[in-house]
């Protein structure tokens, strides 16, 4: 099986990489692949919640780990779709309990098994970063357009460089449209200017994000959404398919403006006109 | 540049566009540990470096660091003085037989100073 692993991270906390790790899972299972997505924040576990798993949890991935348990028994599976599985963090222990060595060798098991693993990074640059990292093929990073998230989110780019990583992609998330228009907000690409990487998504403020995690039904199931269509493109690009960007969901402000769109195939004003 | 205007200038920017240009400099020195001061001892060393070859118009140098796609650059611009410049090199073999005085080619050249040999 041609299996990838993705980590989604973003070095500033609070971004969206929980939501963004929830809903590209999600999506993508929806999408009929074998997902598993696994919460690396040891000690502040979240994704459980995000997913509305948080009850049906027994073993964690530091059993896992240190062999308290099989892999087998520490998957919850998320009984709304045919195939995805959460492997939640453990919450009572820290992020020095698994080393890089121990989490490379947790992918190459989880690779058998799944076709995309997607790994929710905690924030940070630390032991739980590196953990996050050492096993994937591919990085997503999350990063809100403002000063402080862009900044840490280039420190991120360097690391993952450093690591000797393919180029990471890009998920700008909680854009919000009105203060664009407005210039209280930098837009799409002022950020891929500043931080010269791909995008791979975007997506927009959404307060029904909130009644989402409420509720814990992540909100690619609401239709209505405009960030839940936006994630749901985001799946779509990962699998390869080219998504031009939906205007109403992800960039009602960028138009002709966007020129740096590779991997997304030929010039946004050529697709449109085709499509 | 006064402080008035450095106030009124930033009151102008829209704040995302302002974001923008702030992060541009400051990655740059999140990046790598560049001091004002190194970038001083640079521009002096760049300086000694090129006035050895060509007159630099000192007063006017300027040397920055600047962000573009995913590259930190130094950037020196340099305005070089008018100035002609003599030189020898060896005859060429279109050369014209005139030019040609005891087997070395001879140029007509005008100086305005004196050539500064290198020390």
């Amino acid at each position: 099986m041609d299996s990838r692993v993705i980590t989604i991270t973003s070095g500033k906390g609070g971004v969206g990489k929980t939501t963004s790790t929830a809903n590209l899972g999600t999506a993508l299972a929806m999408q009929g692949k074998k997902v598993a997505v696994v919460d690396s924040d040891i000690g502040l576990r979240n994704l459980d919640a995000v997913l509305g798993l948080e009850n049906r949890i027994v073993y964690d991935i530091v059993d896992v780990v240190e062999g308290q348990c099989r892999l087998r028994q520490a998957l919850i599976k998320d009984k709304r779709l045919p195939d995805l599985y959460l492997l939640p963090a453990a919450q009572t222990r820290d992020k020095n309990a698994i080393n890089s060595v121990q989490m490379e060798q947790l992918c190459q098991q989880l690779r058998r098994e799944f076709e995309f693993v997607l790994i929710d990074s905690p924030a940070g640059i630390e032991q739980g970063f590196r953990n996050a990292i050492v096993g994937a093929d591919e990085i997503i990073i999350v990063v809100n357009p403002e000063m402080a998230s862009v900044r840490d989110a280039d420190r991120i780019i360097g690391l993952v460089e450093a690591a000797g990583k393919l180029e990471p992609r890009l998920i700008v998330n909680r854009l919000r449209p009105e203060m664009v228009r407005r210039r209280d907000m930098m837009d799409v690409t002022d950020v891929l200017e500043v931080l010269g990487v791909d995008l791979l998504g975007i997506v927009p403020e959404d307060e029904l994000i909130i009644v989402a995690t409420n509720k814990g039904e992540p909100v690619v199931y609401d239709k209505r959404s405009r960030s839940g269509r936006a994630f749901i493109n985001a799946a779509h690009r990962i699998m390869g398919d080219e998504v031009p960007l939906d205007e109403v969901a992800e960039a009602p402000t960028l138009v002709e403006r966007l020129r740096r769109l590779m991997g997304f195939g030929p010039a946004l004003a050529e697709r449109r006109v085709r499509s | 540049m006064g402080v008035f205007e450095f106030i009124s200038g930033r009151k102008k920017q829209a704040p995302g566009q302002l974001a923008k240009e702030r992060l541009k400099v400051v990655l740059v020195q999140d990046r790598i540990k560049l001091s004002p001061e190194l970038l001083e001892l640079i521009k002096a060393d760049l300086l000694t470096a090129i006035s050895r070859r060509l007159e630099v118009d000192e007063q006017n140098v300027q040397i920055s660091m600047a962000r573009e796609n995913r590259w930190d650059r130094l950037q020196a611009d340099m305005p070089i003085k008018r100035q002609k410049v003599s030189f020898e090199w060896d005859p060429p073999a279109h050369t014209t037989a005139a030019n040609v005085l005891r087997g070395k080619v001879q140029v007509e050249v005008e100086r305005e100073e004196q050539e500064q040999e290198p020390s």
